[in-house]
Parts: C-alpha cells; structure tokens; sequence
C-alpha cells in the first residue's frame, strides 16, 4: 500500500487518525477513572431552583440553608451568585417545597423567588439509564445494519469506528469536565450519532465513485481525491451547524447548556473523524479499487448509461 | 427520476408547492400571534342542582336550576377588577372571557369572579388563540407549549398493579369462604400466599382440604369457576390444590385498570378546572400529567394522588363468614358484611354542601344499579344502621403503601332512601369539597403514587421562550449571511427554501395533533436551520464540478441536482434512524427534541430539493467558475 511516497495531505490525515485514537484513549481513561457525574434525570432525587434579587455569597448562602435543613443537600450558584441550584438525595426527611422556601425566605431575609422544582424517583432514574443506553445501542447497530446494505463492509467498518470515536470522545469530555449528564445530553449524543453518520457517508459516497472511475491510483491517493473534493461541503456544513449551536450554547439559557457542549464537541469531533478515521480504516484493512471496479462491470447490464 | 433531457416546464411542481406552502403556512401563523388568558365560566353540572336529595340525616335546600350569567355582568364584572376584556364567546353550557394581560391578572379576574358569582358557577382558567378570527374559523391553533415554555405542573404516577392483584385475590378469598361455608365444608381452608415483588407479584391461593373433601371442593370449584371463568384450579397434592388467575386475564385486569386510573385521572384534573392538560400512558404502568398553568402544585397533587373509595356496608354479627372489621374515630369496633351494599363506584355524582346546623355533608346520587340496591336494602332495613367506610392508601414510613379504612358514619335508616341521599357529619367543609369532587370523578382501585413531580415557573417559562427565540433568530441570520455572501444567486436560493423550510415546519407542529413545542425542541429547531443547508451545500458543490467538467450552465444544475440526491437522501436516512430510537425512548425533554428533528428532515428533504429545484429553474443563475478551482 505504501509503495508510493506519501503525499503532505496523507500524512496529516494519518495523522489525525492517531490523534482520534489518542483521543478514544484518554477518553476511556477519564470514563474509568472519574466516570460520568450522572444528572437529576438519571441518579433521582429532589432539585429546587430560585432566583434572589441581591448577590449573596455562596457560603452565607450554604450555612443559612445548612441551619435550616436537617438532610444533605448540594448547592450550586450562577449568574453572579443570583441564580440557585440545590439538589437533594430521593429519600430525604427534609424536602424543600414552596412553603419551606417562604419561610426560609422570612427567616433569613433574602429575597427569594421559586423558580423550578423537580423530583424524580430513584427508580425512574435508574429505568433511563437501561432505557439510554439500550437507545444507544439500537441505534448504532441500525446503522450497522443501514451501512453494510448500502457499503462495501469495510466502508461501514471504517463508519462506525468514526462514529463509536465520536460518542466515546463527547462521554469522555463530559466525564474530564464533570459537567452534569442529563437526559438533554443523551438526546445530543445520539444527535452527534446521526450527524456523524451523515459525514462519513458521503465521503464513503465520493470514495465509492473514485474508485469506480480511476483505477491508475494508489488507494491512498483515491482516499484523498474524495476527501479533498468534498473537504469544502464537510467545512461548510460543519461551520453552519457549528454556528447556530453556539447560538444555542451562548442565548439558548443554562437548561440547553449542556445539550449545547455535547452537540458542540460531536460536531468538532465527528468533522475530525470524518475526515481522518471514517476513510482511512477501510484504506487500512484492504479495500482496493479494483472491488468496485469488478462490482461496476457486474452491475453494468442493470445501471443507467 | 426524469431521465429527459429537454427544457421542463415544472407546472405541476410550482403548484404542489404553491399549495404545500400555502396550507402550512397558513397553520403557521397562529403561533406568531400566541395565546391569550381566558377565563371559562360554567354553571356546575345541572343534576346536581335538582331538588329532590333525600337524606340520612338533615335535610337540604338546593337551589333551581340558573343560566349562565349576562355578558353585560361580566363585563362589569371585569371592569371592577380593573381587566380589560377582550371578548366573551358565549355557547350553551360555558361563557368564555378572553382578557388581556398576564397570570397574574388572570388569577385576579378568577378571584373576582368566585367572589362576585354565587357558588353555583366553576371557574376554570384556559386560554384562547389570539389569531384573527377568521382563521380561528379555518380551525387553525397555535403550537402547543410543553411545560419549561408555560409553566405549570408535572406529575408522572405509578399505578401499583400488584396492590390491585392482591386486593382482587382477597376478594376471591371472600368469596370462596362464603362458599364454604354455604356448602358447609368445615375444614377447608383458603390461604394467599405471600406475593414477592421480585417476581410478577400475581400471588397463588391455596386450598386446604382433608382427602374425602376432594369431590366436595371440586364442586365448590365448578360453582366458583362459572363466576369466574378466568381461575385456573391446579391439585397439587391429596391435601392441597393451588388456584390462579390466567397470564391473560392478569394482562386483562392490568389494563382494566390502567384505563380505569387514566379515565378517573382525567376526570380529577377536569374537576379541578385544568383545561388543557396532557394525561397519558407512559410505559408499562405509568401515567403523565402535565398541567400548564397550575399555579397551586399542593392541592392538584392532593387530588390527583389521592386513592379514596367509599363502600357501604351493613352491620353484621361477628360470626358470619369473611366479615370485616373496622373501628370508627372513637375507637368501637364494627363488624361489617363481607360485601358492600354498593361502593363508590355506582355513585353517580357528588357535591358538598352543609345541613342546617352548619355542619358539612356531601350529597350523593347513585346511578340505577346503585340506586336499586339503596332502595332493596333500605327498605328491608328501616331501623338498622348502615355504616359508611372511607378507604385510602397512604406511605408509611418504610415508604410502602397501605390501605387505611375507617369508618366515616354509621346512620340509622330512617325510611326507604332511593338514589340520593347525603353523608352527613364530616370534619370540614374542606374535607366535603375533597371527598365530592374524588367522588365524582371516580374512584381508583389501584392505589397510585407520585414517582416524578415538577413545578416550573410561568415567569421561567417566558425566559426561556424568549432565549429559545434569541437563539433561533441568531442562528438563522447567521446561516442566511453566510450562505448570500458564500454562493451569492445560489445563496439566495438557498435562503428562500430555507426560511420555507421554517414555515412548513411550524406549520406542519401546528397541524399535528399531539406535537408539542418544547425548549428543547426549539434547540431541535435551531439544529435544524443549521444543517438544512447541507442539502443546498451538497447539491451545488456538485454542480460547481459539472460546471468545471465543462457541462452546460443547464446540464450542470440538473445533473447536479440528480446525482447529489442519493447522498442527500441517505445522509437524511440514517439521521432519521436516530430521531425516531430517540422518539422510541424519549418521554418530555427528549421527545421534544427528537419530534422537531424528524419532522425538520422531512420539511428541508421538500424543500431542500424539491423547492429550491424548481427555484433554481425559476431563476436560473449563471454559475461562473475560475479555473484555479479545478483539482
């Protein structure tokens, strides 16, 4: 395969093929060591959201509300410590609803306006985790199933290491991050699964008609032609979808936050894996254009002139 | 796909797509003029305002029948709680009153309402497009808000199956002692055996018998059997024999009582004067409720949760067979039959009210069968009591449920009673108004608990309608700038199918039942707008090649177009594939998102190739290109 000297693109794009896989690594790594900071959605338990009118100090805040409730509690803070966040385990005595809130609002005298307040049982938490990952793993073997009926399987092959790379990276980030995994961010992980797909498949598309029209071309070579000819669309579209998730990520309000980050990194991630892994695996494992070329004959008495 | 090489004309194309546009954009623009708060004035159910209750004790002045109030009242009304009014729709059985302004005027107007209005009107809160009224007409609606964009309550309840299983095995258990002790087979012992709730929780009874007693039973088990078709009788050994209700007929009963549970649900929250909430069935025993705009989370829960039932027995000595037992508030002990005369569920309708003294009494009417059996008994029994016993499930602190009955009355029957008559002596008239209205909305066999619960905001909610918006519109002007400035002629064409894309989105949420607006779903929106372009991006960066190919400017834009296609549409496959694993899975949040996605595929697939085909043929841009391009 390696009979003709590398050209400059090759070698960057053998070069991001490591780097994804330098990336699956350390994102495997971080899975196991600190693993996932699972949400609300997913661990159950008791969320209370309220807004004050005056910044407060995040430790008055902490030893006002630690005199008043019995229970444990974890508290959180945005938007110049205005913004409030306190969780509470499934299970617990103490449970803050509306009126506790009044009454901590007179006792303590800050000005407190309820906002947002969520409970979910233990039990429905830990049905969504079976029921999100069973998710994911229908969805990837659909698409399995989807590629190898339209691809050559090494193709498929090299679609789904993409695609695998780019929900490990996102998990992998959230895990490094700590951020928060809810069921907002599931849904733009299995988004980045679609999005993936559809970049890898229309290289996979391109190399396909490469390798059918040249055959006086080193694999390498028909790797890059199909890369570069479609590079402006992968650039295009990466770049507008990109945009309006910022737009999503900076105005769309700290409930999209999340799902904004995971979409953000997929479509960063997946523009990268598309690019360098999806077409250069079936380079690797021995797909030659002479395949098509014979299945093009073949095909010959059923296409269209 | 057209395989002719000639100049189309595309009339019919431009008309499909004329039409197409028109529709949904027409559904469209409701949603841009929102709702507005209204107010829905009913008289409270006519057959509860007729005359002729007959009581236990006491006895009660109803008042006649009453017309919905003048439009002119209203008016006033309002005007005396300082509400602008925009318009009354008056129809037979409700006056709607549509205002201006936000909640927290609408709760006033409801207060000034209740107050100025005799008890004998409900008012519930609801609301009402702010379209024009002609396309009102057209039936066209706004987009349903979920919860995070309007506020409001959700609930998602358990219904404890098991609980039911166990509670219909005991009153075979009942049933079979009666039996025995008809037939008069001592020593013949029925036991339920324990249920674990590890495994499917349908617990077995066991029949207990001396070796002669074996024909005896198989009698008792014939008669029983001819009642209950759906027992199985298993003989296990010369001593015992196990009975079972069928897989079929516990999958049967299960769904009985879901449909139960979600009909006496919805009749509760229509009770409690919420018009527009979304109660459904989610997964194998679950309910969801969403309840926008409830601005009191504490009593919708009271009365959503709540398993009352009411039974009404007759005294009996403490030998009879399966008699029950019970102790009222003063800590007697009751011997009961071992069935009801009739129960709550042949109640007809209830409401309270309060007896001549002041103290709070709820009225009731049976319906036929219950009427019959109230009549039946109470004329065979003039002089005897009857005693009325309030059931109610309840956690205890090991968070288990338990059923608590106790004895709310016991009333010596005066005279033949028929189908009305009231239950007298409650502790308050808050506790009346409770017990009627989950008498009226039937009661639940299963007791039910709340496993999810949300309150969100209304305040919340606007915030993130606006940011939602403030997204979508960033991020829409930013794909418009990018795509005028990057391909120009062909820019715009892009555009134009893009900003109809939006609207046949919008148009087709509005259209379909069912489909409801959430934050999410907007984020899907936005995702959307982002990668619709890929569509356009795709087909002219193959026409560009054509072009550089050396094909005509004509020849270019139509093999472009054709040969992008099959990449268009398994690029949209596969995406499709994860909306609708997404839509399998996903209940709020994510089905939200996963709704907006897959029907944003199938809007920018018509527009993206379709419209902006014909739009391109319509225009037909001159694509130039530079030769350095060439690769």
């Amino acid at each position: 395969m390696n009979t003709t000297p590398l050209t400059t693109f090759s070698k960057y794009r053998l070069a991001g093929f490591y780097l994804a896989i330098g990336l699956i690594v350390l994102s495997l790594i971080g899975l196991g060591t600190k693993g996932l900071n699972l949400g609300l959605d997913f661990s159950g338990g008791y969320m209370t959201e309220f807004t004050t009118s005056q910044s407060i100090a995040k430790s008055q805040m902490q030893s006002q509300l630690a005199s008043q409730l019995s229970a444990d509690f974890e508290l959180s803070s945005s938007a110049g410590n205005t913004q409030w966040t306190l969780r509470q385990a499934d299970g617990v005595a103490d449970v803050i609803d509306k009126t506790w809130l009044t009454t901590f609002a007179s006792q303590s005298g800050f000005d407190i306006t309820p906002q947002d307040s969520v409970y979910i049982g233990s039990q429905v938490g830990a049905e969504l985790i079976d029921n999100g990952s069973l998710a994911l793993l229908v969805a990837a073997i659909a698409m399995m199933l989807y590629l190898t009926w339209r691809f050559e399987w090494r193709l498929a092959c090299g679609s789904l290491v993409a695609l695998v790379h780019d929900v490990i990276v996102v998990l992998g980030l959230f895990a490094w991050l700590g951020l928060p995994f809810d069921l907002t961010v599931l849904a733009s992980v299995l988004a980045i699964i679609g999005y993936s797909l559809n970049d890898s498949i229309i290289i996979g598309d391109r190399l396909r008609e490469v390798m059918r029209a040249k055959n006086n071309m080193s694999m390498s070579d028909l790797v890059d032609t199909a890369i570069k000819s479609t590079m402006t669309r992968s650039l295009i579209t990466s770049g507008t979808t990109l945009a309006t998730i910022s737009a999503i990520w900076i105005f769309g309000g700290q409930p999209l936050q999340g799902f904004a980050i995971g979409l953000f990194a997929g479509v960063v991630f997946g523009t990268l894996s598309s690019v360098a892994v999806s077409a250069t695996i079936p380079q690797l494992i021995g797909l030659k254009p002479e395949f098509y070329q014979q299945r093009a004959q073949a095909l010959l008495v059923n296409d269209e002139p | 796909m057209r395989t002719t090489t000639s100049k189309p004309k595309y009339t019919w194309q431009i008309l499909v797509i004329v039409i197409t546009v028109f529709i949904l954009g027409l559904n469209a623009i409701p949603t841009l003029y929102g709702n507005n708060n209204a107010l829905l004035v009913s008289v409270i159910k006519p057959s509860q305002t007729q005359a002729n209750t007959q009581q236990i004790a006491g006895a009660q002045q109803l008042p006649s029948p009453i017309q919905l109030p003048s439009v002119q009242r209203l008016r006033k009304v309002m005007q005396q709680a300082d509400i602008q009014v925009k318009q009354i729709i008056t129809n037979n059985t409700d006056s709607k009153i549509v205002i201006e302004g936000d909640d927290e005027a609408l709760l006033r107007a409801q207060q000034q309402l209740k107050n100025t209005l005799s008890d004998a009107y409900q008012v519930r809160l609801g609301s009402q497009s702010a379209a024009p009224s002609w396309l009102q007409e057209l039936g066209m609606a706004p987009i349903k808000l979920g919860l995070d964009l309007s506020g409001g309550v959700l609930f998602v309840l358990e219904v404890d199956t098991n609980k039911a299983d166990q509670e219909r095995l005991g009153n075979v258990k009942d049933q079979i002692l009666q039996l025995i002790h008809d037939q008069g087979l001592r020593g013949v012992s029925v036991k339920i055996a324990a249920s674990n709730n590890t495994s499917e929780g349908n617990g077995a009874m066991t029949l207990q018998f001396s070796p002669q007693q074996a024909t005896q039973v198989k009698s008792l088990i014939n008669e029983l059997r001819q009642e209950l078709p759906d027992i199985n009788y298993t003989k296990t050994s010369e001593r015992n024999a196990s009975l079972v209700f069928t897989e079929q007929s516990i999958n049967t009963f299960h769904q009985e009582i879901m449909a139960q549970a979600l009909t006496t649900l919805r009749g509760r929250i229509a009770e409690l004067g919420i018009t527009e909430a979304v109660t459904q069935r989610q997964g194998k025993n679950r309910i969801r409720i969403e309840l926008p705009g409830v601005k009191d989370p504490e009593q919708a829960k009271r009365i959503i949760g709540a398993t009352a039932s009411l039974d009404f027995y007759e005294l009996a000595s403490s030998d009879t067979m399966g008699a029950k037992n019970f102790s009222d508030e003063d800590g007697r002990h009751l011997t009961v039959a071992p069935k009801p005369i009739f129960s709550g569920s042949n109640i007809e309708n209830a409401n309270a009210g309060r007896d001549e003294l002041g103290m709070a009494l709820v009225n009731l009417a049976l319906d036929g069968l219950g009427g019959k059996r109230m009549s039946e008994f109470s004329k065979a029994n003039i002089g005897k009591p009857m005693v009325t016993v309030f059931s109610e499930y309840y956690k205890n602190t090991n968070n288990e449920l338990v059923k608590s009955s106790k004895v709310i009355s016991v009333a010596t029957i005066q005279s033949q009673l028929g189908n009305r008559f009231s239950i007298t002596n409650l502790s308050s008239p808050q506790a009346a108004a409770d017990l009627a209205l989950l008498l009226r909305a039937g009661s639940l066999d299963a007791p039910i608990s709340i496993v999810q619960q949300r309150t969100i905001q209304a305040s919340l909610g606007q915030e993130n309608v606006g940011n939602g918006m403030m997204a979508l519109s960033i991020g829409l002007s930013i794909t418009l700038l990018f795509m005028a400035l990057w391909y120009r002629k062909l820019g715009l064409i892009a555009n134009a199918s893009l900003v109809l894309n939006l609207v046949c989105l919008l148009g087709l949420m509005a259209l379909l039942p069912n489909v409801v607006l959430t934050l999410p779903g907007i984020a899907g929106l936005v995702l959307t707008v982002g990668m619709a372009v890929d569509t356009n991006v795709l087909i002219f960066e193959r026409i560009k090649e054509e072009r550089l190919r050396g094909r005509s400017n004509f020849m270019a834009i139509e093999t472009g177009y054709k040969e992008a296609f099959a990449t268009i549409l398994d690029a949209n496959i596969t995406t499709m594939i994860t909306a609708l694993i997404l839509l399998s899975i996903g209940y709020g949040p994510v089905k939200g998102f996963a709704m907006t996605l897959s029907l944003g595929i199938l809007t920018s697939m018509f527009t993206g190739v379709f419209v902006a085909h014909v739009l391109t043929y319509l225009v037909k841009p001159q694509i130039r290109i530079k030769q350095q391009e060439q690769i």
